[in-house]
């Protein structure tokens, strides 16, 4: 294969996953701005991580070490 | 486990690094100074034989500041955030805590070395990755130990949710590691010496010529987001919200500007392939992509910005929030002087001139510089608990420091885009109107302003230091943790 | 999907590295095949040549001056032709430096000669009045590292496949062979050269930085 085929390929292939990237970025926009309106989740408290850091401070959403990792 | 009613955040690495970032700070400004004003005065750079000339000197400066105190100021920020927004100790851990110590002496160690063997010569000359390959292989150690600290502490943590800041450690941490691997592949020649008694330090690169090229520009290009960019947005979207009591203006928008971020910053490295042989349409791309890069880096900045909404009062009680509310305006200059620059015209007259140093330090003195140093005199009460020594100096190191980055950036526009002109001028008869060193010598009053922009910005440096310092030794003592701003005597 | 993904560091972090890592392949693998290929009638550089490139290295003149002329009528008129890919298809690492400090010296081999570079190399302001480079005195007593460019050759050679000892190339040998080449090569710069010291130390079958630097900057064409 000489090189203006290839670069040929290389090119299709960047338009191709940026216009993917593209997709998912957007649909992750977008399922943010549903979830919050939906008030599935609310995406705004997290700001409290900072203002209450103290280590005996209440988490936000408790982990149960014992499931997931 | 939930039950510690005693247990505290452990700052004890904390506090290594926040003395390698003021150590590594002085050294790497005093230099940069130094090298500023051999460039104004040349005598200046055959004071000390070939130890102290320009081309010794740079490499120096360059690793000093991004290597030495940038990092140490991420890393130091990263075990009080990553503690914090994670809610857990490193005390937990003895494991994570011997790892965590040793990352920092090994860290440590690696600058000290770095120091001595850029001095005596010891470069592979690709920018922002001179070190030697013994020094690379120590780099790659310390580099995983801070990956297992940071995982080790993530899979601990008590807090289910990840805040963002820690996001950007984590593509720091992430990034950096592909970038430094693929830049320094490099074959040590002493395995194939042949019997010759050659230098056991050199090594050369695994790419050749424009390949080599290609790889060091992609590092070089990536380097300023992964280590410049991403850590220290990390740092404001904790350091703002928690020194001012405020909440930050929209969560949401600090998510989507985080991925966008990491989608757009890698493609605009496009721009780096203006004169190559890809076909026109990518080439564009490239541009436009460095165009859209601007959104991201403006949603977190004006994200930071709103932020303060209804709160601006504080912008004149205290200093720390003014120093990162300028830094965030430094990265705002910063980040649409960049895609100017990858215009194509506008790129023809600006590479190779003192325009792009200029760029450069909009940026670091700016943004990172300054964020930096506030998040280091917010954590001081926390880590010391004491009082912060002298609000007045800080009011004053302010000041100066701002003149001094003023100074900086407008004698090199000025310098880079008077340089980058006269190369093409042409005269009537169609020859060249100017001989090289004649765009030598009309720089010399601007390399003067440039050196005396820097000296101020040293200066306020030392003041920081010393501010810290006092701090630490004789700050009145607090019985309690402050809450949100910090306390400092007048 | 992405809740899920919100929650766990782990495949996030997955998620991160492939973003930040996809872009880069893409950008750089196309040009790397066709970028390594030689341009026609370049050499790789000779042991004496590369002992003075790693003077360059040493003290950093690619801090301030570029090794690369861009196709620009203002560049060509100043320094000649302007570089092309296949030119560099040797120089592990590439010189092309950021900044033009100085001038580009890609194709200065065309237009300076080793009697000038002497003068220059010792107290540039004497010969560019008003020149800001620093001074190279201690490049005449130093002694160039001629060992560690044989083994940079023969790395090359071994390792990368760069055609030394071939038809029309330079060539390589033993230790014992290159060194006395290199020697020779001095000779013949060492020549053209007026300090006594630096003329004694070749004859006693030395070779100073600043002979072997010269070799370099003679062969930039
Ligand atoms: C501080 C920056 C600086 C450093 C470091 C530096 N130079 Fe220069 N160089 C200059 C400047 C400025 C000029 C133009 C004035 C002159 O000719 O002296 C120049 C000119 C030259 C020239 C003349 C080119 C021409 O076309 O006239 C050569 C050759 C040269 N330098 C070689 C070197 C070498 C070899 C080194 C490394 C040992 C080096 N320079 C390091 C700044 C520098």
């Amino acid at each position: 294969m000489d090189q203006e085929t290839l670069m040929t390929i290389a090119g299709y292939g960047k338009f191709f996953i940026l216009l993917f990237v593209f997709i998912i970025f957007y649909g992750y926009a977008f399922s943010i701005y549903k979830r919050q309106k939906t008030g599935e989740k609310d995406f705004e408290k997290y700001s409290d991580l900072v203002l209450n850091d103290s280590i005996d401070a209440t988490p936000l959403e408790k982990r149960d070490n014992s499931k997931e990792k | 486990m939930q039950s510690n009613a005693q247990l505290e955040y452990d700052y004890s690495v904390v506090k290594l690094f926040t003395f390698a970032t003021i150590l590594f700070g002085i050294i790497g400004m005093l230099v940069g100074v130094i090298i500023a004003f051999q460039l104004a005065f040349p005598e200046l750079s055959n004071l000390a034989g070939e130890y102290g000339t320009f081309g010794r000197l740079r490499p120096l400066h360059t690793n000093g500041v991004a290597f030495g105190f940038t990092l140490s100021g991420i890393f130091a920020t990263w075990y009080y955030v990553g503690q914090r927004t994670l809610k857990m100790s490193l005390k937990e851990s003895k494991f994570l805590m011997t790892v965590a110590k040793l990352h920092f002496w090994l860290y440590f160690i690696t600058i000290l070395l770095a120091v001595v063997t850029l001095i005596m010569g010891y470069t592979t000359s690709k920018e922002y990755a001179e070190l030697e390959w013994p020094l690379d292989l120590l780099i790659v150690v310390w580099w995983v130990l801070w990956g297992v600290a940071m995982f080790g502490m993530i899979g601990m943590r008590r807090e289910r949710a990840i805040y963002v800041s820690v996001w950007y450690y984590m593509s720091s941490f992430l990034a950096v590691a592909m970038l430094f691997l693929f830049n320094n592949m490099e074959v040590p020649t002493m395995f194939w010496a042949n019997g010759a008694p050659s230098s056991a330090m050199h090594s050369i690169s695994m790419y050749a010529g424009t390949n080599d090229a290609l790889v060091q520009w992609w590092y070089g290009h990536n380097a300023v987001a992964f280590v410049f960019t991403t850590p220290i947005i990390g740092m404001i979207y904790y350091f703002l919200p928690k020194e001012s009591g405020q909440n930050v203006f929209s969560y949401k928008l600090s998510v989507l500007a985080f991925w966008g971020l990491m989608f757009v910053y890698l493609w605009a490295g496009g721009h780096h392939l203006i004169y190559s042989t890809v076909p026109d349409w990518m080439q564009t791309m490239g541009s436009a992509m460095s165009i859209v890069l601007i959104l991201p880096s403006w949603g977190s900045a004006i994200n930071m910005l709103l932020t303060m909404k209804g709160e601006w009062g504080q912008l004149q009680t205290s200093p720390l929030i003014k120093f990162m509310i300028m830094a965030s305006t430094f990265y705002m200059l910063s980040t649409i002087e960049g895609p100017i620059q990858a215009i194509k015209s506008v790129n023809a007259i600006a590479h190779f001139t003192d325009w792009i140093p200029g760029h450069v330090h909009d940026g670091t003195l700016g943004w990172v510089g300054f964020m930096i140093m506030a998040s280091l005199f917010h954590m001081a009460p926390r880590i010391f608990k004491k009082e912060i020594y002298s609000k007045s100096l800080m009011e004053t190191q302010f000041w100066i420091q701002t003149v001094g980055i003023v100074l900086y950036f407008t004698s090199m526009w000025i310098a880079g885009i008077t340089q980058g002109m006269m190369w093409r001028a042409y005269d009537e008869y169609g020859s060249l109107l100017y001989s090289f060193i004649d765009t030598v010598t009309v720089l010399h009053p601007y390399y003067t302003l440039r050196g005396i922009g820097g000296l101020f910005y040293l200066t306020g440096f030392l003041i920081f230091a010393y501010n810290m310092f006092k701090t630490a030794t004789s700050g009145r003592v607090l019985d309690k943790e402050p809450a949100n701003a910090s306390p400092m005597a007048s | 999907m992405f809740h899920w993904l919100e929650q766990r560091p782990f495949f996030f972090a997955v998620m991160l590295f492939l973003t930040v890592a996809f872009a880069g392949f893409i950008e750089i693998i196309p040009d790397f095949a066709k970028a390594s290929q030689p341009t026609v009638g370049t050499k790789p550089h000779t042991v004496l040549e590369l002992a003075g490139r790693q003077v360059y290295i040493k003290d950093s003149c690619n801090a301030c001056h570029s090794q690369l002329i861009r196709p620009f009528k203002s560049e060509t008129d100043r320094y000649g032709m302007y570089s092309l890919s296949g030119e560099y298809a040797y120089d592990r690492p590439f010189l092309w430096g950021s900044k033009r400090t100085g001038p580009d010296l890609h194709r200065v081999g065309n237009y300076r000669t080793t009697e000038w570079h002497e003068n220059h190399m010792m107290s540039p302001s004497d010969v560019v009045p008003g020149s800001i480079m620093p001074k190279y005195p201690h490049m005449f007593k130093n002694t160039a590292d001629v060992a560690t460019a044989y083994a940079n050759a023969n790395t090359q050679k071994q390792v990368f496949g760069v055609p030394y000892d071939k038809e029309g190339m330079p060539k390589l040998g033993s230790w014992e062979d290159a060194k006395a080449q290199a020697l020779e090569d001095a000779k013949k710069v060492a020549a053209d050269m007026k300090n006594q010291s630096v003329k004694d130390a070749v004859a006693n079958g030395q070779v100073p930085e600043i002979v072997a630097l010269i070799a370099y900057l003679n062969s930039l064409k």
